[in-house]
């Protein structure tokens, strides 16, 4: 109660800034409270600014934390919103990271950039919809399987044509965006930031809820004369675009592609895994598990706890069990519904 | 040619039996309780590395291997217990959750058998030892696969018999068909659902050291069965048990056949092509039924 009336009274400073916002980008994005405005505009500005007061390893951690952050977000906007919960995701990412290193290793070693990203992420639509073909007809489970089958298909066909693909070593030879790492910062936060505001903007628009719908009751969309399927598709394809970036920023982040950095079920399981952490459905909620999570990863747990690696992976683990028992609604999600309360009433 | 197929015959025959019982406590778990186990693999390596770790002759116990096989068995069972009690049971209301809590076991089963045995494949000491050449068929036959073929037989025979003859087994086909009446009926679900799931883990033990014993024991061997059990399961039908032994069998022989005429790297491949096939065409597979949410 006190806690309340102190945070509500704070709330009320901060309201007109809010309000601001709310006014001019409220119908788009969402209303927020004081409080919640100052949460999102300060972890923006704290996360534009991290090269400026972090060291090396946490922002090299945040850079890596971008690319998750994409891949949970790409993650959510399909399976989060529509329900069909997809396991290959990996597949997207390892798609797009693939095209670019057998494009510049097998075809020209000088190809630009210009050429090789956007034919990447034309290759992780492509795929993106091949894997939307099945949704047409599985549900549930079924459909959450093939979709774990594409992973082992992908996986699978990496030795197969290894003269291609470079096999489990994979190809090492792409050029790298830069050396400097706070350059290669923005890089890769810069997308990341604009991809976010993009998927909000049709999460929370008329598109969101139709997608929502599907997961709640599909034969209800198609009984009010909405076309489930061609939103289905359509999620597949607003989810594989992104998913070609992140994976085209991580290829050109450490200089080449291998299966069990790009493809194996681990990584599309940590997409799913941040993603519920952050709280599925809610776009900026996966954005924030995914930094939630690797900086733990790869900073707290590494250079801080330096922990050997099959530990630091146990206690990783472990937390993301422990949250997926406890926490189920997503650690963000929770924390935005506690500031709304903090924040006394609206108006 | 005909030497070739013989040859085929005899050596799918034996590996899909070992596919059989991998499939089996998957789909049971499903057909009781709704849940996709996605750690039944990491039971498979549980089994796997609990019979290392019992007959090693460099362990502190180095028990024969047959006792040590029922001991592994046992503590597989024991686990696949503990998985339901300690966690699912909590959570099964949440089909996603469920998917991701089970797999994030598996993961972090892995990471502890890293820090116990190391990330090295470590050798299993045989059942028995020993192999036998079939001349007619021109092929080698290892004794361990033949106990295999006839231990997985026994077991699956077994089950048939508690499944179909006893009331304890009775009630878990009940609970598979519907828990709603068998609820109804007066069984207890949640006793259904434990049994289901030691018998499970029992299989799953059996089938680890089977699979540890014939292809590797290695700290990331329990992610090709599980694909296999989906595999299986899926061209069966989920929930099925006499789907997923059909479609073993069926699996077993292509990937056998694939390594005979297109050689070891296309082994998975195939099957996994044959099951977009098989989903696309009987989006329920073979013997299955459609999820009904109750």
């Amino acid at each position: 109660m006190l806690l309340t009336s102190v945070t509500a009274r704070i709330d009320r400073l901060l309201r007109p800034l809010a309000n601001v916002y709310n006014r001019f980008l409220g119908d788009y994005f969402g209303e927020m409270n004081g409080l919640q405005f100052v949460l999102i505009s300060g972890s923006l500005v704290a996360l534009l600014s991290a090269p400026f007061w972090g060291n090396f390893g946490l922002v090299r951690a945040m850079s890596v934390a971008s690319v998750w952050a994409i891949f949970a977000m790409s993650w959510d906007i399909q399976s989060g919103y529509t329900g069909y919960i997809s396991f290959g995701h990996s597949v997207l990412s390892g798609a797009a990271g693939y095209t670019t290193a057998m494009l510049v290793h097998n075809v020209d070693p000088e190809l630009s950039m210009t050429v090789t990203i956007p034919v990447s992420i034309l290759a992780a639509l492509v795929v993106g919809l091949l894997i939307a073909l099945p949704s047409l007809r599985l549900t549930g489970p079924y459909f959450s399987l093939i979709t774990f089958v594409a992973v082992l298909i992908f996986y699978r066909m990496i030795p197969s044509f290894s003269e291609y693909t470079g096999g489990q070593t994979g190809i090492q030879s792409v050029e790298v965006f830069t050396y400097d790492p706070v350059l290669r910062f923005y890089y890769m936060v810069v997308p990341m930031v604009v991809i976010a505001v993009v998927l909000t903007f049709i999460a929370r628009s008329n598109i969101g809820v139709v997608l929502v719908s599907i997961r709640e009751n599909e034969a209800a969309v198609n009984a009010a004369g909405i076309d489930a399927t061609k939103f289905k598709i359509f999620s597949f394809a607003l989810s594989s675009v992104p998913m070609g970036i992140g994976g085209v920023l991580l290829v050109h982040f450490s200089g080449g592609v291998d299966p069990s950095t790009f493809v194996v079920v681990d990584r599309s399981i940590e997409m799913i895994a941040i993603a519920v952490l952050g709280g599925m459905s809610s776009i900026l909620g996966p954005l924030g598990g995914a930094f939630f999570l690797i900086v733990l990863r790869d900073y707290v747990l590494t250079d801080l706890a330096d922990l050997a690696t099959p530990i630091r992976w146990t206690v990783f683990w472990g937390l993301v069990l422990l949250a997926l028992v406890f926490v189920r609604d997503g650690l963000f999600r929770k924390l935005w519904h506690g500031l709304e309360r903090l924040g006394g009433d609206r108006r | 040619m005909i030497e070739q197929l013989l040859s085929i015959l005899v050596v799918g025959a034996m590996i899909s039996a070992v596919y059989a019982l991998v499939a089996i406590g998957f789909t049971m778990i499903f057909g009781v309780g709704g849940v996709l186990n996605l750690a039944h693999g990491a039971l498979i390596m549980i089994g796997a590395f609990a019979y290392l770790a019992f007959t090693s002759t460099s362990g502190a116990l180095s028990l024969p291997p047959v006792v040590g096989f029922v001991v592994a068995v046992a503590v597989t069972a024991g686990a696949s217990y503990v998985l339901y009690a300690g966690l699912v049971t909590f959570i099964e209301d949440d089909i996603v959750i469920t998917f991701l809590a089970t797999v994030v076991v598996a993961l972090l089963v892995t990471e502890l058998v890293i820090i116990q045995f190391g990330s090295a494949p470590s050798q299993l000491v045989p059942i028995v030892s020993g192999s036998i050449y079939l001349e007619s068929v021109g092929t080698r036959l290892r004794y361990v696969q033949l106990i295999a073929f006839v231990v997985s037989w026994i077991a699956i025979g077994a089950l048939w018999y508690y499944v179909s003859k006893t009331d304890e087994g009775r009630s878990i086909l009940a609970a598979s068909m519907s828990t709603r009446g068998a609820e109804l009926t007066g069984v207890n679900l949640r006793k259904v659902k434990s049994r289901t799931w030691l018998i499970a883990g029992a299989f799953a033990g059996i089938a680890g050291v089977f699979i540890g014993t014939l292809q590797s024991t290695s700290p990331q061997m329990w992610l090709s069965p599980l694909a296999l059990a989906f595999i299986i399961v899926v061209v069966g039908g989920i929930g099925s048990i006499k789907g997923s032994v059909i479609a073993a069998y069926l699996i077993g022989y292509l990937e056998t056949a694939s390594v005979e005429f297109l050689g070891p790297s296309f082994q998975g491949v195939l099957s996994l092509i044959v099951l977009v096939a098989i989903l696309l065409v009987l989006p329920n597979g073979l013997y299955g039924r459609e999820l009904v949410h109750e």
